[in-house]
């Protein structure tokens, strides 16, 4: 009885080892190269269930997914003769995992090789262009070209290059400095320029107010001279109009409206005695 | 009993009066079965039954054989074949997950807090000013199976991709446009940028949203930044002040307009109405002053003489020559000291 559980035991084990050796799964991550006795003899980039024989052939497990390579930042100079702090990262894969087998063996090897081959493509790249175009205008085609070359550099190791991108592209902390400076002047600018745009505007504003008052007062006295000098000929005429009927009646009433007007008593009068109003007073003119 | 007894191993509970082992083939069963296959055959059941899988409503299933993509299956309870036939993975593809740039959450909250990185945050604008942007984005899982499968540490491909996206942007535009009014378009245009590249990297990630949560000058620069928006407020001031006085003084101006011409309308009224008045008044007199020429002349000489004379001083002159004298000192008392000496 015990006896046959230990056969049952035994050959349960032979069975594990021997399915364990001839059978292996390709996962969707992976990708394998199969050697015997060190001899490259297949490449499977397919996932699945796989057979080789045992104990001869040994595999090889590649990452098949999109790896990243992170550089640290680098000093680069640029063709305006700045130095600019590059950080930048790629996306890589292996294509061609004998070939990455027979030239860099892993991926921290592989790491290594990208480091030469980026950074010194990134520096030439870089050292072509003036600092602000890298910033500004030429980045994407920057990147684009740069990737370009460093591609055709790494599919001699297996490797395809599917991105690589400048992550910051900063300036070295003494240049830093001197931006900040030159944006406080510039902002110094902008805000003086606020300021006497306010004072110009108020000005306008003002000056043209006191203009409309000036121009508005001045209307004003011109219509109302015009009015007052209608009012004038108006009655001159009505005047005129009436005592051009008799001018002597007129000048005989208007002198004694003015006498009525001018003599107060504080005038003193001299009056002949032959005057009109005394020649009844006369005494030879009563005998 | 020392410390190195009790350390010993309790062999001595299985002692010699201890009743034996239970061993299978000793029960006595109602029926004859050897009881290996019993085992086997449970073993078989559980390891059978393992391929029940359940699929939670925030997850998509992706079932592997031998390590290929064979389905994807929805939220509910399913069977895949037992391991290692059948694998599955569970990724959460509802869940919204964040990334940042420029500072780290380091305590949830509330209050939450947050730590800054200044080394992220900080970037050169395309007219070489400096900047101190904070942005976030927020991503999800489009498709499982390349999410899975495709990258390598998919979150630290996004944090790249947006850092390096956030970056392009901000260094495509001036500084007062990333810091006024370019936003909105500054975090279109990343999000299509991150989009692009986890596209191109085949990730099966989707970028929903990136958020600009701070868009401001480095601290070295903050003061003249300050300077510049209430330069702003004081021009607005000035202006507002310099219509102020317009408002006040149009409307007064007006006022004296109108009172102006008002004055010089009276004053043609009245002129006019009082020639008018005074014509008329003489047309009268004078249509009945033609009637009695004579007599209405001396009447109208002498009522006039009657009112003016009895207020004033009056001297009558002697006739022709002799001087001054005073005959008739009518009026008040006393003669004018000219005439008195005499």
């Amino acid at each position: 009885m015990n006896k046959r559980y230990v056969i049952l035991i035994a050959v349960a084990v032979v069975l594990f080892i021997g399915v364990n050796a001839t059978f292996f799964t390709v996962g969707e991550p992976d990708q394998v190269v199969v050697t015997a006795l060190g001899k490259p003899v297949r490449v499977i980039q397919e996932s699945g269930l796989y057979l080789k024989i045992p104990f001869i052939q040994q595999i090889t497990r590649f990452d098949r997914r999109l790896l990243e390579y992170d550089a640290s930042p680098r000093a680069i100079i640029t063709k305006d003769k700045k130095t600019l702090r590059v950080d930048n990262y790629a996306k890589w894969r292996i294509v061609d995992p004998l070939l990455f087998l027979q030239t860099v063996r892993t991926e921290a090897g592989a790491q290594a090789r990208l480091d030469d081959i980026i950074y010194s493509e990134l520096r030439v790249d870089l050292a072509r262009k003036d600092l602000i175009e890298i910033v500004a205008t030429d980045r994407s085609e920057l990147m684009e070209l740069v990737r370009v070359r460093t591609d055709a550099k790494a599919r001699t190791l297996g490797i395809e290059i599917t991105d690589v991108r400048i992550k910051r592209a900063d300036l070295p902390e003494q240049n830093e400095a001197a931006v900040f400076g030159r944006m406080k002047a510039e902002r110094e600018r902008i805000a003086r320029q606020f300021r006497s745009e306010g004072k110009e505007e108020a000005l306008k504003i003002r000056s043209n107010t006191d203009r409309e008052r000036t121009i508005m007062l001045a209307d004003a006295y011109e219509k109302d001279q015009t009015l007052r000098g209608e009012g004038d000929a108006d009655s001159v005429r009505v005047y005129a109009e009436a005592f051009e009927r008799d001018p002597e009646f007129f000048d005989f009433l208007r002198t004694l409206e003015a006498y009525r007007k001018s003599l107060d008593n504080k005038t003193t009068i001299l009056l002949p005695p032959q005057s009109e109003f005394l020649h009844h007073l006369n005494m030879s003119e009563i005998e | 009993m020392d410390w190195d007894e009790l350390k010993k191993p309790r062999r001595f509970t299985r002692g010699p009066d201890a009743p034996p082992p239970i061993s299978l083939p000793q029960i006595k069963l109602p029926f004859k079965l050897p009881g290996i296959w019993v085992l086997i055959v449970i073993a078989l059941i559980i390891w059978a039954l393992s391929g029940i899988y359940l699929v939670r409503p925030d997850q998509k299933g992706v079932v592997l054989r031998f390590g290929r993509i064979n389905r994807v299956t929805d939220p509910g309870p399913h069977y895949h074949l037992p391991a290692p036939f059948e694998t599955v993975h569970k990724p959460k593809v509802t869940e919204v997950k964040r990334v940042e740039v420029g500072f780290r959450t380091i305590f949830q909250g509330p209050p939450a807090r947050y730590q800054d990185r200044p080394t992220e945050s900080l970037m050169l604008t395309g007219d070489e000013n400096i900047v101190e942007v904070d942005v976030i984005g927020q991503y999800r899982i489009s498709d499982p199976a390349k999410f899975l499968f495709a990258v390598k540490d998919s979150e630290g491909t996004v944090h790249n991709a947006l850092e390096a996206a956030i970056r392009e942007v901000i260094g495509s535009r001036g500084i007062d446009e990333a810091l006024t009014t370019g936003k909105e378009q500054i975090e279109e245009d990343t999000r299509l940028l991150v989009q692009a590249m986890l596209d191109r990297y085949n990730s099966g990630l989707q970028m929903v949203v990136v958020k600009l949560q701070d868009v401001v000058p480095p601290n070295e620069v903050i003061a003249s930044f300050v300077d510049v928006a209430s330069a702003r407020e004081d021009r607005d001031r000035l202006i507002n002040e310099a219509e102020g006085y317009e408002n006040s003084v149009i409307p007064e101006t007006r006022g004296e307009v109108a009172e102006i011409l008002n004055l010089a309308a009276a004053y043609r009224a009245e002129k006019v109405l009082i020639a008018q008045g005074d014509a008329q008044r003489f047309k009268n007199i004078l249509e009945e002053y033609v009637k009695a020429k004579d007599v209405t002349r001396k009447r109208l000489y002498l009522e006039t003489m009657e009112q003016i004379l009895p207020g004033i001083e009056k001297f009558i002159l002697p006739e022709q020559g002799g001087g001054v004298l005073p005959i008739l000192p009518l009026g008040r008392g006393a003669a004018p000291p000219l005439l008195g000496g005499n």
